[in-house]
């Protein structure tokens, strides 16, 4: 079967470079200067007691046996516990995993539809006034610094939309239907998305049209016109399709890194989720908290590449070659 | 005579340049085809054959400007752009493109692009469309079951017979083949030469050949076309212009062609063609001319009947203007 060989390849480079990935964040960890314990500053915070505790957290065995018993605890799904809160690290980014995903989810929604449409407009109407008036806006989205935009957002919109957190602390006290806590976080949601929705459309927008641009010069549009087709179904049946491989590949690939990038729109608006949890944990020097955010981030990399790959081989016959 | 198939009449095309100005690409071709006719065009590059044939379907970019008029068995089918030409484009008026590596769109099957047109005409749909599309891969010599193969799993030779297969899915009255064999090998250059002047025969086609290369055109058609500097300089019999010559850029070009049982050296013109962005003043080609004479710098010579029966646009075909000098 065409694909199978291709699907299994992928499959496997994906593996490998988890595991690759889950070993950089080992190696990152131990090649920083002293450990958890050195930084230790308090009145009871003798030799002994640090020597006792690097022995409790199992920093005193050879860096060779820490990974073994790294990867064992991974792979039981344990990645240790909160050096803050006491809390298994797992339980502790769970909960901003999930607050995150869907604001991610409505910010690149919105960027793909208005990022494609008015990259294939910009496309099909290529030189004309309103070709100009995208490409301007779509450069200077682009070049916005994300939480430069998020302070912007946050400046106008304050009063209208909730500025800050994911839930309105108020809400719970009024016995709120299903639908009253959707909106709610709904509205949270807003600012924070959009500040994601409207870069990532500056992005997507100058890629659909240059891949269209490129798609619509090629010499099976010129074979369809002579076919009789008509200006749209030219663009829509033939070059868009073709134009979808690049585009697709770094729909995906954009994707992976938004999760990353979460981190300044949710410090901007304290949105509790994945990135605030980072960022946090860098501030408090959260260590296993870190290495499993990090964890999350090189995973969702790893598998929207791996998903990118999957989509390209649907959408291009040739790739399987 | 009957009427003609397709008519050019004062064909002109210029191109806007980006830094201004304008290219006069095509410059007064006039022509007219017979049914079932094999024309070829002949020149160098950058000639305008290309452009021309484009023309006549009305698929140049839009930085091109065309005057003339092309008639389509006696209607003007570039009179109202694309409104009027669009419904002759494949039912009537059908190309394969130079370089058909890339007529095809990589990413959709074979048999559904030969099938689009079919279905946009509204000749044939869904079965018989499928059906209609195998008949026309066996014809170029392609199993009728590689229509569900994409473009990249065709070898070159096989892409360009699909293209030709494509070509005929409407049954068009004229066929364009623009460079159609470039980029193959001499072996399937000639298959795919006698698939053409085979179904031109069988589907009474009339066949536009479109090549710089002089012995394809013997080879194929029966009349044809010299082009330079975007207009025609000899129009006639093959036969005639390959034995009896009357424009000295003819002379020169089947000169310039390598013969395997010829000892005689290979010639080369020399000079490049001229500038087709500013006004051209006597004939375009008496810098290259090895036969120039005094007017042929300051007058341009019009196309004219030769007494061999064909038309040449040459001073030295003036005897009067000849004995001047």
């Amino acid at each position: 079967m065409r694909g199978a060989d291709y699907f299994l390849k992928r499959t496997l480079f994906a593996l490998v470079t988890v595991f690759v990935a889950i070993t950089l964040n080992f190696i990152i960890f131990r090649a920083t200067p002293g450990d958890a314990v050195t930084g230790l500053r308090c009145q009871f915070c003798t030799v002994e007691f640090k020597d006792q505790l690097r022995a409790e957290l199992g920093l005193d065995k050879s860096k060779w046996e820490q990974y073994v018993i790294y990867l064992q605890s991974l792979a039981e799904g344990d990645m240790g516990r909160s050096f803050v809160t006491r809390e298994p690290v797992v339980d502790e980014l769970i909960d901003p995993l999930l607050n995150t995903l869907p604001m991610i989810a409505l910010g690149t929604a919105f960027s793909i539809v208005f990022g494609i449409l008015s990259g294939v407009v910009a496309a099909w109407r290529r030189g004309t006034f309103l070709d100009w008036g995208n490409l301007s806006f779509s450069l200077l989205f682009y070049s916005l610094p994300t939480q430069w935009l998020g302070l912007m957002l946050l400046i106008v919109f304050a009063g209208t939309l909730p500025a800050s957190g994911i839930a309105d602390p108020f809400l719970a006290f009024t016995d709120p239907s299903w639908w009253d806590t959707f909106v709610d976080r709904l509205e949270h949601m807003i600012l924070p998305a959009a500040t994601i929705g409207i870069v990532l459309y500056g992005e997507y927008a100058l890629i659909v049209r240059s891949s269209l641009m490129e798609a619509l010069s090629e010499d099976y549009v010129l074979t369809a016109r002579a076919k009789g087709l008509r200006n749209w179904a030219i663009v829509w049946r033939h070059a868009f399709r073709a134009s979808l491989l690049p585009v697709a590949t770094l729909i995906a690939l954009s994707l992976g890194y938004l999760v990353a990038g979460a981190i300044l729109v949710e410090a901007v608006f304290s949105y509790p989720g994945i990135g605030l949890v980072t960022y946090d944990a860098v501030t408090e020097r959260d260590y296993p908290v870190l290495q499993g955010a990090f964890l999350i981030l090189t995973l969702s990399v790893v598998f929207a590449n791996y998903l990118a790959d999957l989509l390209y081989f649907k959408l291009d016959p040739r790739v399987a070659e | 005579m009957t009427e003609p198939v397709l008519a050019v009449e004062d064909l002109h095309v210029w191109f806007d340049l980006e830094q201004g100005g304008e290219l006069h690409a095509v410059q007064g071709v006039s022509l007219a085809l017979q049914t079932g006719e094999r024309f070829g065009f002949v020149g160098e590059s950058g000639c305008g054959k290309t452009t021309t044939i484009l023309a006549l379907m009305g698929l140049l970019p839009s930085s091109a400007s065309v005057a003339g008029r092309v008639l389509l068995e006696g209607e003007d089918i570039l009179a109202d752009g694309e409104e009027s030409v669009s419904p002759h484009r494949w039912t009537d008026i059908a190309m394969v493109f130079q370089g058909a590596m890339n007529a095809f769109n990589p990413v959709k099957r074979v048999g559904e692009q030969i099938a689009e047109p079919m279905k946009l005409h509204e000749i044939a749909e869904g079965r018989t469309a499928r059906r209609q599309v195998g008949e026309l891969l066996e014809r170029v010599g392609i199993p009728a079951a590689r229509a569900s193969s994409y473009p990249h799993e065709f070898s070159g030779g096989m892409r360009q017979r699909a293209a030709i297969a494509m070509a005929l899915a409407c049954k068009p009255k004229v066929l364009l083949a623009d460079e159609p064999t470039t980029a193959l090998d001499v072996m399937v250059q000639a298959q795919i030469l006698q698939l053409l002047i085979g179904l031109a025969d069988d589907f009474g086609l009339t066949l536009v050949l479109v090549t710089h290369d002089l012995p394809i055109v013997a080879q194929v058609c029966s009349r044809a076309a010299v082009m330079y500097a975007g207009e025609i300089v000899e129009i006639g019999a093959t036969d005639t212009l390959y034995h009896d010559p009357r424009h000295p850029y003819t002379r020169l070009l089947f000169a310039a062609t390598p013969d395997l049982y010829d000892e005689e050296p290979v010639l080369s013109i020399p000079g490049t063609p001229p500038r087709l962005d500013r006004e051209l003043v006597g004939c375009p080609f008496a810098p290259r001319c090895d036969r120039a004479f005094a007017p042929c710098d300051r007058v341009k010579p019009r196309l004219v009947a030769t007494d061999t029966g064909h038309s040449a646009a040459c001073h030295l075909n003036d005897p009067a203007l000849k004995a001047a000098s």
